[in-house]
């Protein structure tokens, strides 16, 4: 008994300390002061103290672990335990100014750290008295898909924790308003007669772009079984035969897709309830354009000749149209064989330009650790490496041997063919001049990659496709857009013009 | 912060239905309260009054003073003391005037003619008028309105159900039925089977495990003709619309809607849930009237798979059948007061209360259309915050998804309603001729015979 109390009295001392202490310290590091002496974020506490849950109605303080850890009882031992060893990580083994904050805040990446469970513990009333219209119909769509894990308060109140400029939640009725082109209006369309570059201008607008003679001949489409990253929709290789034609020089601006807005863009809104599905115009009618957009399409990085982004594969069909229209020219968006043709630009490497995909990653800690060069591709392509997470301006790339800009990286861009992994294998084999894709199919084509991929899904024969649904998970209108995707930025397309060999007819 | 759900379960079988959270604060915050568990408990019907409290005076303001709006008015006034009707809204001055007049011949209260209102904007100034409490009858086109603005105004009400005639209002309802629960503002709406003591004591049974799972069953509302108005060439065509609006589905909802929806209601009652899916089809035979079809029959999907069939109709000299049948594992229910096992023996029966013979006798029992009323003031005097508003949008908007079912041919899901921008009804609000198309609408394509000469 007394050893029993020689070994317990001593112990039930300490482990009250422990709990106590223990309690203590995960006060203590749980204070704002404590969480801003580890992270050197000045931005992010400037944006802090201008966000609405600095200031709050009720006079209360919303603070840092209020957000960024789940509520006691959910989790939020475990959380601050995993969270605080890698905040030491950091702290002691990476140079915190190397961090891309800006990038922190985007959505999917705000996601992992910002506890949709707090959210929902003090926001108990989805439905306040003064709530809106649009509000009740985006709670009311919350309350039916909440059983989905994709859908968190922040795809709506991204900017509810920490104030960012020009964010904008509900809809965007001044979207597009202020253009940042030049301001010559062109009447005339350009006059085109024979198979050499030249420049568009779209008439009643002050917009002009660059379309490149794209010589016809043969390639092989798809990558051999041995290229690196190669997956199984890329074959197999086929010849094919490919009739000359113009593409854009670059992908098409937000100067150019207001363009378009501006002169078709329409408020109506239709439904399919009643069965009738809306039916597509022929050409001859007029065009009507696209729906104001929910929030912030450019996602604030700016407009002017960034590439368009967060618009539907519809809204890239009725652009095409209109832009046919109104040029008396025939635009389309681009096979996938003539996109593959004038990427490769008579290259069958991985690239358009030297080198292979694992010597470009920068990502990741064997990459890190193997000094690859990225001089090349950071020339030719914006990728996850070089892109600070956001589309940027053609300028700052090389063209590839046809002349054309950010055929990989920037934005992916649509193609017209439905989207089938055995795509290559239905071709028909004694025909294979201009391929035009499998008849019928659920998603389109996507190729180029984009701002968000590494060297691996940037490859010219790499493919991908739509996702109808996924992108448009978060719009809480009623119906959906057709117009806008809320969950898709970086995707957009590059306009082909028809040639006519024989007639020379546009 | 105020708990109120282990009254109102004891007030009324609600605890298993959709969205019975039980707290009560106004305020966009309510943060932090510990969790609300659902747990079935049998309604104690000694709970049930026959009269409400007695307490300050509540005073109500009609609006749609029709029929059921007359009969809801003294429904109400019989609900318990201190009861007061002070205003009357509705779009013609005729229809107030009987009502006016026989709320002072049956109880003897005078509304003055200051709150009697007349016209379309009516049902504002009825709300703006000093009153508790909002009785809402008007044909139900336009109940989401008038629910939104009572309940922005923080009035307790009692609406006729359906309360919706197409997926935007039924939206708009739902949000308007969680700010009220929000608010513990008191919503009863008229799907009286679930203030009746014999469903509700047969419902108790179900949950209680009496027939065993539910697997399927049928809910019916064949019944008779409704009433029409003809014309009368002194009318626009919008004052002969709202006079003779059960005909008109822009107004009513089709029947399907407008009455079938009890039935529909007490399937997703029984069931906890509702279907997501409908195929349905109908047609029109005798109707006098209006542009809407007056039989349905309608296969509704939950799910889990389940299938249940709903049908209706409004036709004279047919078999009339006004009812619900559910199957179980090991036995059949009619909802409303009889439990068969699988061979089809009674092994269950309301216990009606005892008439003046001293017999069993369901007249005996509290009428259901007094009871909702006595449940409505019982809710306000005690501060329950009973309030049934989001199951009947949910049952309208099922009742919704039959008739496009039946009216398009097609398969129709409940995510293609809660995602519908449809609504019915003009899009000027004026007498005069109103702009709708008016035909009755035709399922599926038609055939198209070959020219003269061609081959088949």
């Amino acid at each position: 008994m007394k050893r029993f109390l020689i070994w317990f009295v001593p112990g039930f001392i300490v482990g009250i300390l422990l709990m106590v202490g223990g309690g203590k310290a995960l006060d203590k590091t749980s204070t704002n002061d404590y969480c801003v002496s580890c992270h050197i974020h000045p931005a992010a506490d400037m944006s802090w103290k201008r966000s609405v849950h600095y200031e709050t109605q009720s006079g209360y303080r919303v603070a840092c672990v209020e957000c960024h850890l789940p509520p006691k009882g959910h989790g939020y031992l475990w959380a601050k335990g995993t969270t605080g060893l890698r905040d030491l990580w950091s702290y002691w083994t990476r140079d915190s100014a190397s961090f891309n904050w800006e990038d922190r805040s985007r959505l999917e990446v705000a996601r992992g750290h910002v506890y949709e469970s707090t959210c929902i513990k003090c926001h108990e009333n989805l439905f306040p008295a003064e709530l809106t219209k649009e509000g009740e119909d985006a709670h009311l769509y919350y309350k039916q898909t909440k059983k989905t894990p994709d859908l968190h308060c922040i795809n709506c109140h991204l900017n509810a924790g920490h104030y960012m400029e020009g964010y904008t939640h509900g809809s965007n009725k001044t979207f597009g308003s202020v253009s940042s082109a030049p301001k010559e209006i062109y009447k005339e369309p350009a006059k085109v007669t024979s198979h050499n570059s030249f420049t568009e201008l779209i008439p009643n607008s002050s917009i002009s772009f660059r379309m490149i003679a794209i010589p016809g001949g043969k390639f092989k489409i798809g990558s051999s079984d041995d290229e690196p990253f190669r997956r199984n929709d890329e074959g197999p290789v086929k010849e094919v035969e490919i009739s000359p034609f113009f593409m854009a020089e670059i992908e098409v601006t937000w100067d150019e897709y207001l363009a378009f807005y501006a002169q078709t863009s329409a408020e109506g809104r239709s439904s399919d309830t009643e069965g009738i599905r809306a039916k597509q115009p022929s050409e001859t009618d007029a065009i009507s354009g696209a729906t104001p957009p929910y929030g912030q399409p450019d996602q604030g990085w700016g407009m002017g000749q960034r590439p368009a982004i967060s618009f539907s594969y519809h809204a890239a069909e009725t652009y095409c149209r209109w832009l046919s229209l109104v040029t008396g020219k025939t635009y389309r968006l681009p096979t996938e064989a003539e996109w593959e043709y004038a990427c490769r630009a008579g290259t069958e490497t991985p690239y358009f330009f030297p080198g292979v995909p694992k010597k470009f990653e920068k990502t990741g800690l064997k990459a890190r650790l193997s000094k690859n060069d990225t001089t090349i591709i950071n020339s030719y392509v914006i990728f996850k490496t070089n892109s600070q997470a956001k589309t940027q301006t053609p300028d700052r790339v090389k063209p590839n041997p046809f002349g054309l800009k950010n055929m990989l990286g920037n934005v992916a861009e649509f193609c017209a063919d439905w989207y089938r992994p055995d795509a290559y294998s239905l071709y028909e084999e004694e025909a294979l001049s201009d391929p035009k894709g499998p008849e019928s199919g659920e998603e389109h084509v996507v190729r180029g990659g984009s701002f968000m991929d590494m060297a691996g899904a940037l490859r010219s024969a790499a493919r991908d496709y739509t996702r109808t649904e996924a992108w448009l998970k978060t719009d809480p209108q009623i119906p959906k857009s057709i117009w806008w995707y809320s969950d898709c930025f970086n995707v957009g397309f590059r306009v082909v013009c028809e040639f006519d060999e024989k007639t020379g007819k546009l | 912060m105020k708990k109120t759900s282990i009254s109102r379960r004891k007030f009324l079988g609600t605890a298993a239905t959709v969205g019975a959270a039980g707290v009560v604060a106004p305020a966009i915050i309510t943060g932090c309260s510990s969790g609300k568990a659902k747990v079935f408990k049998p309604v104690d019907l000694g709970t049930f009054l026959d009269q409400a409290p007695d307490g300050p005076v509540l005073k109500a303001g009609l609006i749609g003073c029709g029929g059921r709006g007359s009969g809801a008015a003294i429904n109400f006034l019989n609900a318990g003391p201190n009861l007061q009707i002070t205003a009357l809204g509705d779009t013609f001055r005729d229809r107030l005037d009987r009502c006016r007049e026989g709320i002072l011949k049956q109880k003897g209260q005078v509304v003055p003619e200051e709150n009697c209102f007349v016209g379309f904007d009516a049902a504002q100034k009825v709300i703006d008028s000093g009153v508790d409490i909002i009785l809402t009858a008007t044909p139900p086109y336009f109940r989401p309105e008038i629910l939104a603005a009572a309940v922005a105004a923080r009035k307790h009400i009692f609406a006729e159900k359906p309360v919706c005639v197409d997926p935007v209002g039924a939206r708009s309802v739902m949000a308007t039925a969680l700010k009220a629960k929000e608010m513990g503002l008191t919503i009863v709406t008229g799907t009286q089977r679930r203030h009746q003591r014999d469903y509700i004591g047969t419902y108790n049974q179900i949950k209680a495990g009496a027939i065993g799972e539910i697997v399927g069953g049928n809910v019916w509302w064949n019944g008779l003709k409704l009433w029409h108005r003809d014309n009368d060439p002194s009318w626009s065509e919008m004052e002969w619309m709202i006079r003779d609006w059960v005909n008109w589905c822009w107004l009513s909802g089709d029947h399907i809607v407008e009455q079938h929806v009890h039935n529909l209601d007490v399937l997703n009652w029984f069931t906890g849930g509702h279907p997501v899916k409908a195929v349905g089809m109908g047609s029109r035979q005798r109707r006098v009237t209006g542009d809407q079809f007056d039989n349905f029959s309608v296969d509704f999907v939950f799910e889990d798979g389940r299938h249940f069939h709903s049908m209706c109709r409004q036709i004279n000299g047919c078999a009339p059948n006004v009812s619900e049948r559910l199957q179980g594992a090991k036995g059949s229910t009619n909802c409303q007061n009889l439990i068969q096992d699988l061979a089809g023996t009674e092994i269950w029966k309301y216990p009606y209360p005892a008439d003046a013979e001293g017999k069993e006798n369901p007249k005996a029992m509290k009428p259901a259309m007094d009871q909702e009323h006595v449940d409505l003031v019982t809710s306000i005097r005690n501060n329950q915050g009973f309030n049934e508003l989001e199951n009947t949008a949910i049952s309208s908007m099922v009742a919704i998804m039959g008739r496009v079912s039946a009216y398009t041919g097609k398969e129709v899901t409940w995510d293609e309603m809660m995602n519908s921008d449809m609504k019915l009804g003009p899009k000027v609000f004026a007498f005069g001729p109103v702009d709708i198309p008016k035909a009755v609408p035709i399922a599926g394509e038609a055939y198209v015979p070959p020219a003269p000469g061609q081959k088949t």
